[in-house]
Parts: C-alpha cells; structure tokens; sequence
C-alpha cells in the first residue's frame, strides 16, 4: 500500500479510536422490541418522573410496536400527539434539585462513552462509609439513585438492576436515533449496490483503456 | 433533425466546439495515477453538499429557539431526513478528505510549479472558501460545540489591529455569538458554495488553459496525451464508485464518528463545555493557533499555516521537474510534512497538558520549518541530483525550461530597449 494511503488511515482511526477516554462498563445496546419495550416500561417508571424526552411521542411509541395498550396507560387523557414531557415540572424540578434533569431523547449521543457513560453513571451509584450516597462517574451529580444501587443489593438484585440498566439504555438508544434499524438495512442494500456498480466501472475501464496498448 | 438543432445552437453558441475542446477531446497526460482522480471527486461533493444542503434548508429554522429543534424534526419526522443530514454532515468530512488530499498530490508531484501558479492560486482561494463555508455551517445545528466553536473563533479577530473589538461585534452582529450570528451565518452558508462554483469555474479555465500535469512531471509529447472521453471519464466514475463505497460505509454505517456528542446539547451560553475541539480538518491548524502562548502571534501564525501553501511557487527553487518523483530529499520532507501534521490534529484534539503543549510547539516549529527551508534544501537537492546524474529526459526538460526562461528574457530585453 502506498504510505501515503497508509499515513491517512492511520490518522482517521486515531480520531475515532481517541473518543473513548475514561474507564467505562460496556453495555450490550439490544435492538429487538421486547427489549426497548422493557426499557420504555422501566423508564416510564423510573426516571420519567423527572426527566422529559421531548423528541418522542406517544404515537412513535405505538409506531414502533410497543403495545398500544400499555402506551394508552402512560399517556392517559393526554393525545397521542403529545410528547413525552416530564411529569414533574421544571420550576418545582429546579427547585428541588437545583438544576434541571435534562432532556433523555438525545443522552445516548450526548455524552463522551455513548451508551456506556449512561449505563456506568446509571450503575455506579454506592454508599460511602459515611452513608452518603455518591457517583463513581459523576461523584457531584444531583439526581438520586434511580435504580437503588447504593442500597447495598445482593447478587439477585444486582442482576436485576443490570438487566433494567440494560434495557433502559436500549430504549434510549432508540429514542435517540429512532431510524437506525432503516439506516443499516438501507445501507446494506446501498453498499451491494455500488460494489457491483464499481465493479462493472472496473472492467469497462480495463476493456476502454485496453485500446491504448 | 438533431442535427439541425445543433448547428442552429452552434452558429449562435459554440457548443459543440466548447464539448470538444474541454470534455470530449480535452487532451490529457496518459500516465496520470488514481492520485489525479481527486480533482473530479471534489466536484462530486461539492454538487452533494449543494443538493443535500437545499433540500435541508427548505426544513430548518435559523433561530436559537428553534435550530437544534429543527435538526431532530429533520432526523425524525422528515421523509429521508435523516439521510440528508448525515449525508450533509459526512459530507463536509468526505469534503475536506478529498481537497486535503487533492493538495498532498500537488505538493507531492510539484504540480504547483510554472505555468501552474494561477491554478494553484485558485486552488487555495477554493480552500479558504471552503473553509470559512464549514466553519459557517457548523453553527447551524446550534450545539454545544457550534455555539462555543463559533465564538472562540470569532474571538480571535479581536487580533485585528486597533479595530478588534469592532470587528468581532460586527462579525457577531451582537456582543455575544446569538440570534443574528445564526441567521447571518445562514445567509452566507448558504451563499458561499455558489462562489465556490464560480471559483471552481475559475480554476477549471485555468487548468484547461495550462493543462494537467502529470506524475513524470515532464512535458509529455502529444502521442502521449490522450482524449479526456472515454478514458477518463471511465476512470473517474470507477474512482466515484471507491468513493462512493466508503462515503456510504460513514453515512450508514458510523455516520456519529465524526460528530462531537457535546453537538447533541443544545448550545447553552451559561456553561462552558469542558473540551472545545472544531471538526477534524480544523484540527492541525488549531494546534498551531494553541501553540503561541500569545493569541495575536497565534492567529498570525494559523493564518499563515493555511496561506503559506500559496507560497509554494516561489519557495521551491529546483528546477527539477516532477516533484518528489526524481527528488529524494523533496520526499523526505514530504512525508514528515505529514507526519507533522498528523501530529498537530492529535495535539489539537487533545485536552493540552504542558507535555502536549511542548509536542505542539515543537510542532509547530516543524510545520514552518518544512516551508522555510524548502528554497535552500531544494536549490542544494538540485546541484547534488544533477552532478549525480538525472534522467536524459529530465536534463533535457531542465534545458528546454532553461532556454525558454532565455528567450522570454531576451525579447523582454528587446522590447525595453526599443521603447528607451
Ligand atoms: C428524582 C428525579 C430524577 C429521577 C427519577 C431520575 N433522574 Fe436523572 N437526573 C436528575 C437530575 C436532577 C439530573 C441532573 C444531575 C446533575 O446535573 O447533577 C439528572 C441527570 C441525569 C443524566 C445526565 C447525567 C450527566 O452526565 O449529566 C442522565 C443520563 C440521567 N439523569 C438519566 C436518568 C435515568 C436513565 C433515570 C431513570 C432510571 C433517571 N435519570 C431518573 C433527576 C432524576
């Protein structure tokens, strides 16, 4: 290979390979349904309370085949049409945190780590010997301990809080980019397409420049 | 009847002599490399760029309440939207990617040299253009890191001699980068690829007016060049389609590599992102900017480290032709050159640390030393090449240069001595 091509690469994957800096848990994203509809539940009940997904709604929900019944259940009177807004709200969430809970339609994309901060900064809450509950990721945050991993769980527990981390970061992972699923099946097809196309380039332009010799 | 058509166009148009002259017939050098494909690639991106770039601009907003919005209703909503964006996106890397490219064959080959100079001039007035064009466009999404890019950047014209201050708000429209730094930057990103168009008109007159070079750099007798159509036209699209495949491989594949996730925040003027890094091709010439401990010599020295490409012409003194192909120190430098640089976008990235300030100085040094001794190592490279010995074609090309630079001198002579 040419060094040159060679000094290229190299640099386009030094770019992506400086990303990831911190030590991070790895989460396995899961992209099927009953997956993202356990996140979505376990959402629902345990962050939604404070924390809005303003790009979602309720009928991208039903769109998605999350079931309809359930989805009528969270939203209640409220339209299909609304989106996913935090049940508390953001004066009284200010005040009793001090900051504002962000915006979650977006968190996967939104931190350093993707999908593993949210799982580790979900995952890393403990108890200090003094009895304060703290952030391994994020020692000063202001929310509290969402899935109750500082309450010392056993290995059953610990599973199961793993398990809702998991999939509440698939759901999430989903709300951020709600067309990759079309994106890669579109892509395969894209790419087998200009493969040939190219490859047909190839052999036209070895037959035309034949000619010369 | 078509034939009718066309001679009625062609008594009133040259048509058919304009296609021949520059598309079908256009004589071009046989031994041009896959190297010479990046010139009609930079044209593709730049009518993808235009294409994804209007259909995006018929559904987003330029106002701070409601861009970053905007963007989500494009990813979310919009038939197709979210291929346009990540088209769009991608494609001011794939951009960059091919011009930086397109640059290192020129350096590499000397193709920069006489009679060339005007096209590479146009060239680099391409490149700020397309660089003041991304840097606009980056705003647009109203991030994090647009807002913060945008005024550490604008910051920097505080330089400007007695009127600094001045010109930052003008350039802001406000104290602060806001509401009429977007629609401004708007206005203008949506303006400037159509002077790129023009200027690439521009540049395509002059490289048909001088004709390509070639990789033996040496004047290439007519048998050698041959019609632009079919042969090149084959080349670039089988080109187009390398291309393509790994343009396609980013847009659907990996398509948020090269976005900041601080980009996925809308932007927030109260807090300060603790990293604030411009896009990779911004990259080398950051670290320079960040190199000298004095922001006015640091913005003296970023501008200089795009501008003194320019230079090039005059700074490489060999007569030598064909760039680094006969010319081993001319090589060498070359690859350090971008080493160097690879280098410098790893320090402009980075959070800087006293040790990576060091390594970007250094650097930095590096960066300028490779123009400023590129006239005495390539006057000495010659004298050694040539005592060593060159090619005969070469020698004989270095003479005929020689001989004309004789005559132009002498006629030059003449006429100043009829008019005294
Ligand atoms: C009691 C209210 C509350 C609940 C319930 C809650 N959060 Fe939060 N969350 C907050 C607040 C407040 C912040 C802001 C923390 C800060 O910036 O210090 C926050 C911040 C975050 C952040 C951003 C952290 C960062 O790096 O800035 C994420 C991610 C997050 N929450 C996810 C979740 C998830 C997932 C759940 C459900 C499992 C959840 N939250 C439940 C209040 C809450």
């Amino acid at each position: 290979m040419n060094v040159f091509l060679k000094v290229a690469l190299l640099c386009s994957l030094s770019v992506y390979a400086w990303g990831s800096e911190e030590k991070l848990d790895k989460v396995v994203v899961e992209k099927d349904l009953p997956s993202i509809e356990r996140g979505a539940e376990a959402l629902m009940n345990s962050c939604h309370s404070c924390h809005s997904l303003k790009y979602i709604k309720y009928r991208d929900l039903i769109a998605f085949g999350i079931s309809k019944q359930k989805v009528d259940g969270w939203r209640g009177e409220q339209p299909l049409d609304t989106p996913l807004m935090a049940q508390m709200s953001e004066a009284d969430a200010e005040q009793a945190f001090s900051t504002k809970p962000p915006d979650l339609s977006l968190m996967t994309k939104a931190r350093d780590g993707d999908e593993n901060y949210l799982y580790s900064y979900l995952l890393a809450y403990y108890t200090t010997a003094e009895g304060v509950v703290s952030n391994h990721i994020f020692p000063t945050t202001k929310m509290p301990d969402p899935l109750g991993m500082s309450g010392s769980p056993d290995a059953a527990q610990h599973a199961v809080i793993e398990g809702q981390a998991r999939d509440i970061v698939s759901f999430l992972s989903w709300a951020a980019d709600p067309h990759e699923a079309e994106r890669l099946q579109l892509g395969k097809y894209i790419i087998g397409y200009l493969l040939v196309l190219t490859a047909l380039f190839y052999l036209v332009k070895k037959q035309i420049w034949a000619r010369l010799k | 009847m078509a034939n009718n058509i066309m001679n009625w166009i062609d008594e009133r148009f040259p048509l058919t002599s304009f296609v021949k002259h520059d598309l079908t017939d256009y004589p071009t050098p046989r031994n041009l490399s896959y190297w010479w494909n990046f010139g009609f690639l930079a044209g593709i991106v730049l009518v993808l760029q235009l294409i994804t770039g209007i259909f995006l601009a018929m559904h987003y907003k330029a106002d701070v309440a409601m861009s970053f919005d905007s963007i989500q209703h494009i990813m979310r909503d919009v038939n197709y939207g979210w291929l346009l964006r990540y088209m769009h996106a991608t494609g001011a890397s794939a951009f960059f990617f091919v011009i930086f490219t397109h640059m290192a064959r020129t350096l590499y080959y000397g193709s920069y040299r006489a009679p060339r100079e005007l096209l590479w001039w146009t060239g680099q007035g391409l490149l700020l253009l397309l660089m003041a064009t991304a840097f606009m466009g980056y705003l647009l999404p109203w991030g994090q890191m647009s807002f913060w890019g945008a005024t550490v950047i604008t910051n920097l014209f505080k330089a400007t001699p007695f009127i600094g201050d001045q010109v930052v708000i003008w350039l802001r429209g406000d104290y602060t980068v806001g509401d009429a730094t977007l629609t401004r930057f708007f206005a203008l990103h949506y303006l400037m690829p159509f002077v790129i168009v023009g200027a690439v008109v521009i540049h395509l007159v002059a490289l048909h007016s001088v004709k390509s070079s070639n990789p033996s750099g040496i004047d290439l007798a007519a048998k050698d060049n041959i019609p632009f159509h079919p042969y090149f036209t084959i080349k670039d699209l089988y080109g187009l389609g390398i291309f393509l495949i790994v343009y396609s491989v980013f847009v659907f594949f990996m398509p948020n590599s090269l976005m900041e996730p601080a980009n996925n925040i809308p932007a927030n003027p109260m807090v300060t992102p603790n990293h604030i890094v411009p896009e990779w091709y911004f990259l080398p010439f950051y670290a320079i900017l960040r190199s000298v401990p004095n922001m006015v010599g640091g913005v003296i020295a970023m501008g200089l480290s795009v501008m003194l490409f320019a230079f090039m012409p005059f700074l490489d003194r060999s007569r030598i032709p064909g760039g680094a192909r006969y010319r081993p120190f001319y090589r060498l430098q070359f690859y350090l050159f971008l080493i160097d640089m690879v280098l410098l976008g790893w320090v402009g990235y980075v959070h800087p640390t006293d040790q990576t300030i060091l390594i970007g100085q250094v650097a930095t040094f590096v960066y300028f030393a490779s123009f400023f001794f590129v006239p005495m190592i390539s006057k000495m490279e010659e004298s050694w090449l040539i005592k060593r010995g060159l090619p005969a074609e070469v020698m004989v090309l270095i003479d005929s240069e020689a001989n004309e630079i004789a005559k132009k001198q002498l006629k030059k002579n003449q006429r100043n001595g009829v008019q005294s």
